[in-house]
């Protein structure tokens, strides 16, 4: 009996060893292109030729970040991506607050179809929307006389407006989090006489700022990565770091002449600069990995 | 006599009040959502519909403005038949985004069933799976395929001396290339589980408990548990992640039908109606797909009173 019961035990505790030992490979798998970047990001050129050295440099080196660097105009596109991110996200994060607000406190017309509605905006692809949307924002611009394309104003008009990068999302967590408000505070507020701007602002939004931020953060990532509607819109007048790093290639010829080995050592910068774009996200994510996750759980699609 | 009209004046009086209640509903709703509705209106609706138009249509950009020509079915003959590069785009596409989705929502839930297990570094190893979801962008997804390419140039794939790769590969070959390539690109999709595991974790954990014990009381091994309890209770959770993982795919920057769409809407002399074309076709397939994903994990009616 007792040696049954041990025998349990341990095949129970193997078990669990088990699990680790999958979930470590498989933190592998995932870590091993961000390893890759490290490695080869501060190779010293001697290194980066050697075939025996794959993983640890054997002298360590800030050449290839220098070059890389120089190349991505560093200075001038991180400046430039983290004000437009920011802009976006703050115009995401009061479009959603004020959408996901309407869906969790008042019951008007049509509100099942306007939820169908923002789902549907998820799920229909890009590219069938930019075609028309390029078209209407170059005859605006012919009509104005203003030039709109290659300015961030479109992009800030379809953000205000509720259509940025992955805005059903972030309805969804705001209006998931308004739901856990009580309702009766709203009331309490409107019996002593606050309007409904009023409530929303002093009782609910002052009630959500950690929601806010995670929404925020969120969106201004989600921004930072955004290269297709931007490439679209944008091209290229305002430098930002992710598209800047597509162009990588094309820039690299012209500012590095390519001989010999030249191949091997473009790699190293390319990762350098793979490098560079993802550092400020992999600070940011280090502080508030937590808000991130659970800002994804609060988004309720997994049912209540 | 008297109570009577009373009564009525209350019941009309509450029901004017129950309707002003409504009505303020209404504005206040209206009014918040507002902005949502126009963008949705002006930037969703209004292009997509567009878009379907103008896939018929020859678009030209002159001083005057957009001149738009009907053209017919002209651009869609054109899109199969006399550009050579676009069905192979697509075909590539398919064979992306079916085999990846696939196999991101069955890694993702097995990750995510594992997880739920421990209870020591649950949240460690949560971070390290959510990490690719904030650093994911196409250039920076491109740069690392990249390299994986040039550094296993020299053989078809990394995975192709295997004993078990030549058994498969003699029993069917499409398949052992698409599971090679599926190897070979195992990080990359595995970047893609990181939303998935979230929701799937946090599906598994709503899961109400006495269920597992009853089914244990009966003398259900966990193989059964997991079959008959755990998998029918996700599946909604499952399409969840299966359509944010195509939505996310499509978005892919190398996605070889992107590059084609972008270049023809760069080219403002002409190329916008076929760009419109292109985009609607891909588009059509893209909603197919979902609608598939939909199908497969459709709840089947006759069940839905038996468990609860």
């Amino acid at each position: 009996m007792k040696n049954n019961k041990r025998v349990r035990v341990l095949t129970q505790k193997l078990g669990k060893l088990l699990i680790y030992f999958i979930l470590v490979c498989i933190s592998f798998v995932f870590l091993k292109p961000i390893f890759g970047i490290i490695s080869k990001t501060f190779m010293s050129p001697a290194d980066v030729i050697d075939p025996a050295v794959e993983w640890l440099p054997k002298t360590f080196s800030f050449n290839n970040l220098k070059v890389a660097a120089g190349v991505l105009k560093l200075g001038k596109t991180l400046t430039n991506s983290i004000w437009f991110s920011g802009l976006m996200a703050i115009c995401q994060t009061v479009v959603s607050a004020l959408t996901g607000y309407a869906l969790s406190r008042f019951k008007f017309k049509f509100k099942n179809f306007w939820f169908m509605m923002i789902l549907l905006a998820f799920i229909i692809p890009l590219p069938v929307l930019m075609v028309p949307r390029l078209m209407m924002f170059v005859s605006i611009q012919e009509a104005i006389g203003f030039t709109l394309i290659g300015t961030p104003i479109p992009q800030v008009a379809m953000a205000v407006l509720g259509q940025g990068v992955y805005s059903t999302v972030l309805i969804l967590i705001f209006s998931n989090f308004f739901n856990m408000i009580p309702k009766v505070l709203d009331e309490a507020a409107m019996i002593d006489g606050a309007g409904p701007a009023q409530v929303f602002y002093h009782v609910v939004v002052r009630m959500s700022l950690s929601t806010i931020l995670v929404v925020f953060l969120f969106s201004f990532v989600w921004n930072w990565n955004e290269t297709y509607v931007t490439g679209t819109l944008l091209r290229n007048t305002i430098e930002l770091l992710p598209a800047k790093l597509s162009l990588f290639n094309s820039e690299f010829d012209s500012a590095v002449s390519s001989q010999g080995s030249a191949f091997k050592l473009n790699e190293a910068y390319k990762m350098a600069a793979t490098f560079i774009s993802i550092a400020p996200l992999l600070l940011l994510y280090g502080f508030v990995q937590k808000q991130f996750i659970q800002g994804i759980e609060n988004t309720g699609i997994t049912g209540e | 006599m008297k109570k009577k009209a009373e009564k009525a004046i209350t019941v009309t009086k509450s029901k004017r009040r129950g309707d002003a209640y409504q009505r303020r509903q209404n504005r206040l709703g209206y009014l918040f959502m507002t902005p949502w509705i126009l963008g949705f209106l002006v930037f969703t609706l209004f292009p997509f519909a567009a878009t379907i138009y103008l896939s018929f249509n020859n678009v030209v950009s002159t001083i005057k403005g957009w001149e738009i020509s009907f053209v017919g079915l002209d651009n869609y003959v054109t899109a199969f038949f006399r550009n050579a590069e676009f069905v192979p785009a697509l075909l590539e596409f398919l064979a992306m985004i079916v085999p990846y989705t696939f196999v991101v929502i069955i890694v993702s839930f097995i990750i995510a069933y594992l997880l739920n297990k421990l209870v020591k570094l649950k949240g460690f190893f949560r971070t390290i799976y959510f990490l690719p979801v904030i650093i994911m962008s196409g250039p920076v997804m491109s740069q690392i395929l990249d390299v994986n390419v040039s550094e296993y140039a020299e053989e078809v794939s990394r995975y192709d001396g295997l004993f078990i790769m030549n058994m498969i590969e003699s029993y069917s070959r499409p398949f052992a290339n698409l599971l090679g390539s599926v190897l070979d690109e195992l990080s990359v999709i595995l970047w893609f589980t990181g939303i998935p595991i979230v929701l799937f974790i946090n599906g598994l954990q709503k899961i109400n408990p006495s269920l597992f014990e009853a089914a244990k009381i009966d003398s259900a091994n966990s193989w059964q548990i997991l079959w008959k309890i755990i998998v029918p209770l996700i599946k909604p959770i499952a399409l969840v992640s299966t359509v944010f993982t195509i939505a996310q795919l499509g978005t892919y920057d190398t996605n070889p039908v992107y590059g084609l769409i972008q270049t023809a809407t760069g080219n403002m002399s002409g190329g916008l109606g076929f760009a419109a074309t292109y985009a609607w076709i891909y588009s059509l397939i893209v909603l197919l797909i979902i609608g598939g994903a939909f199908l497969i994990f459709k709840e089947k009616k006759e069940k839905k009173g038996g468990i609860r």
